[in-house]
């Protein structure tokens, strides 16, 4: 496949508003498969613990990626649909931190000391809520706990607030190792900046860009979102550009999905001024087109990377992994979650720390495993697991291999997920051939819909409360 | 139509006048002419025992030795506990292969025999089993054939090898025995842990990986979890072969 799909993904996917507005439904945007809404609380401490001791037991176990959450804001962006607590006091982060030194060092030994970790991020909230003096603190306490790889593959992440750091701060996290920066912009218009709460000028976004880069971080992404309310095309083509003419070597745009039933803080954002379905799309379609022509590859789902960033490379190779941090080289570890609402993904198993902060402190404090909710995989959901993955990432699924690699007869066990399937190929957004399946170039922007044809959970009327659209 | 495309290693199930596929004793009673219906009396000591779920033990040391068990299906691991309180592995007993022969000397188990995963077993009363031997020459020929092996097995690993070596000896071994029982030679899933692994082999854990991770990055394999693709076969049978002698 390679190269020729690698071309393909350079070209601009085409835009059809009226295929997308028809797809425009709710569906899971396969950060895992199952979701988290199929978690269990009947998961527990101990499956957990018999979990990480089975992965210890691989002949080869897998290298480890940590995600850090941290869930602090010093204020609120109205279109958040993240966990996070709004305050400015300090000493909250202060607490935060000796917790998560806790919960790292009772985590930490449970794995064999030669699984090394190829991935740290930090997400939030607002990572750099707290101060380079105090990251350096956990870094250094992290390095001391676990085995960090010394590999130039080595990932260390962090998302950057660029409104609450300063060029300085980042040669400090430089210097302790980080070398990827994900800067949340997503808008520069500031009429759309003062609907969703969020003033941040394009100077400072400038200067962090720049000040990462002379640090020597190997990659720079930008958050950007489209549906924000006051948002017009005008507006978001000009943000578009002066993004692009920074050159990040991975640029996400998302689409805002609007539920305030769901999301507390969206409730704050005045509903009268956000964009029709048609404006919407069209912002999509802007930045598509607009991406398209600086060279960016569209990787999936709402991310553009450089022909050159390790996601496009990693995508030719057929070596392109998705988990809770989007996509990424490094899915053949295993995931420890570390924080309030973190998700682990260890074995063939899926768990969950408690969303607010009371239970996960006090889980912490009585020196328990802060876990809520999990579930460990069954054989049937590690087959469409891999499938999903291989879908949300490649595009294709070449089915003898498939069938190689899970001992299974493809066009039987899926018998019934390829009659689904088959409606979409009608509307020329997949093609089926004995040995192939295939994402056309209309269903690229669909692939989360063409994904859903395979999830054994999905039920119609649940979706609909618990995912965000499409598009 | 199923599924699946692999037969299980779980053997299937024999009745009065079948074998189970795997049977440990099929091949020397057919190939001594015996009819079915003469190898009743054969079935008739037979006892189909199990599931035992991983890590349940099947026998323990100095449990009184009165039968020899066949697996059936899944591994099962012999160990002993020497007197510093370490587990020593002795070994690991695929489908078709006899657990219990080391004890018909001592009429006691001389080691622990622990299922790796779940395990369903054939289990011969030895009394009944050696007085039928003595009318079949076959069946006897089979045993002493067994308990050579048996013997032979725990001294492939005695001298003097390289961690390369003891490792890819190991792996042939396993491709050779699930052959044997005509499963894949190539492509196999490693019920024991690389815990279990470093034992057996005398290395520690760290090194298993290690030296599993080399061979991959040379292409000589392929793992996945704990599934194990022998991708050049040949070149690990070369590094074997003085562990191995053939």
């Amino acid at each position: 496949m390679g190269g020729q799909y690698y071309s393909a993904m350079i070209n601009p996917p085409p835009f059809d508003a009226d295929l997308l507005r028809r797809y425009d439904r709710p569906g899971p945007r396969y950060t895992s498969y199952p979701t988290a809404p199929q978690f269990s609380e009947r998961f527990k401490e101990a499956d957990l613990l018999d979990v990480i001791r089975r992965s210890n037991e691989d002949p080869i176990p897998r290298p480890l990626s940590i995600y850090v959450h941290v869930p602090f804001c010093a204020s609120p962006c109205f279109y958040c649909g993240c966990n996070r607590i709004i305050t400015r006091d300090v000493k909250r982060g202060e607490k935060y931190l000796e917790e998560l030194m806790r919960e790292a060092a009772m985590v930490a030994p449970l794995f064999e000391s030669d699984r090394e970790v190829m991935q740290l991020h930090f997400g939030g909230g607002t990572p750099n809520f707290l101060s380079p003096l105090e990251i350096g603190r956990f870094m250094d306490f992290l390095q001391r706990h676990f085995h960090f790889s010394t590999s130039e593959k080595r990932d260390i992440s962090i998302e950057i607030d660029p409104r609450c750091v300063k060029p300085d701060d980042i040669a400090a996290l430089a210097a302790m190792g980080f070398n990827r920066a994900s800067l949340g912009v997503q808008d520069f218009d500031p009429e759309v900046q003062e609907a969703v709460n969020r003033i941040q000028s394009v100077e400072e976004t400038l200067a962090v860009i720049k000040a990462c880069r002379e640090s020597g971080f190997k990659s720079v992404n930008v958050d950007l979102i489209y549906g924000l309310p006051k948002q017009t095309v005008a507006g978001f083509g000009k943000t578009l550009d002066t993004v692009i003419e920074t050159r990040p070597d991975r640029i996400a745009v998302y689409s805002y999905a609007h539920m305030p039933q769901l999301f507390k803080p969206q409730r704050q954002l005045d509903e009268t001024l956000l964009p029709s379905g048609e404006t919407k799309l069209s912002l999509l379609q802007l930045a598509i087109e607009k991406l398209s022509q600086a060279g960016y590859c569209y990787i999936g789902m709402d991310h553009f990377a450089l022909p050159e960033d390790e996601l496009a490379i990693a995508q030719e190779r057929g070596d392109l992994h998705r988990n809770f941090m989007g996509y990424t080289t490094h899915a053949d570890s295993d995931l420890i979650g570390l924080g309030v609402s973190s998700i682990s993904h260890i074995g063939e198993s899926f768990s969950q720390n408690p969303r607010d902060l009371g239970s996960w402190e006090i889980a912490v404090e009585s020196g328990h495993l802060p876990i809520w909710r999990g579930m460990q995989l069954s054989e049937d959901d590690v087959i469409r697991a891999d499938l999903i993955q291989h879908w949300m990432c490649q595009g294709e699924i070449d089915i003898p291999k498939f069938e190689e690699r899970h001992d299974i007869y493809f066009h039987e066990y899926f018998a019934e997920d390829l009659k689904k399937l088959r409606a979409l190929q009608d509307d020329d957004l997949v093609t089926i051939s004995p040995t192939r399946l295939k994402a056309t170039s209309r269903g690229r922007l669909l692939l989360r819909i063409i994904a859903a044809c395979f999830d054994a959970y999905l039920n119609p009327s649940a979706t609909i409360l618990q995912f965000s659209k499409a598009i | 139509m199923s599924v699946k495309r692999r037969p299980s290693p779980i053997a299937d199930d024999g009745d009065e006048i079948h074998f189970c596929s795997t049977c440990a004793f099929s091949s020397a009673c057919q190939s001594e002419g015996y009819s079915k219906s003469a190898l009743e009396e054969l079935h008739v000591l037979v006892e189909h025992i199990g599931p035992f779920r991983e890590g349940d033990h099947i026998f323990r040391e100095d449990d009184e030795f009165n039968a020899i068990a066949a697996v059936r299906g899944g591994t099962v691991k012999t160990y002993v506990v020497d007197t510093d309180g370490n587990e020593q592995v002795l070994g690991f007993f695929l489908p078709g292969e006899v657990i219990g022969l080391n004890a018909i000397h001592h009429a006691k188990y001389p080691c622990n025999a622990v299922a790796l995963d779940t395990v369903m077993l054939c289990r011969f009363s030895f009394p009944k089993m050696a007085l039928l031997a003595s009318k079949m020459p076959g069946l006897q020929a089979q045993l002493f054939r067994l308990l050579s092996q048996d013997i032979g097995k725990a001294a492939l690993l005695a001298g003097d090898y390289s961690a390369d070596q003891r490792m890819a000896a190991f792996l042939i071994a396993l491709s050779r025995r699930y052959a044997a029982r005509g499963f894949s030679a190539t492509r196999f899933h490693l019920t024991m842990s690389r815990t279990d692994m470093a034992n057996y082999l005398r290395l520690a854990p760290e090194t298993v990986s290690r030296v599993l991770r080399r061979f991959q990055t040379e292409g000589m394999i392929a793992v996945e979890r704990r599934e194990i693709e022998l991708t050049q076969k040949e070149q690990l049978e070369q590094l074997a072969r003085p562990v191995l002698r053939n």
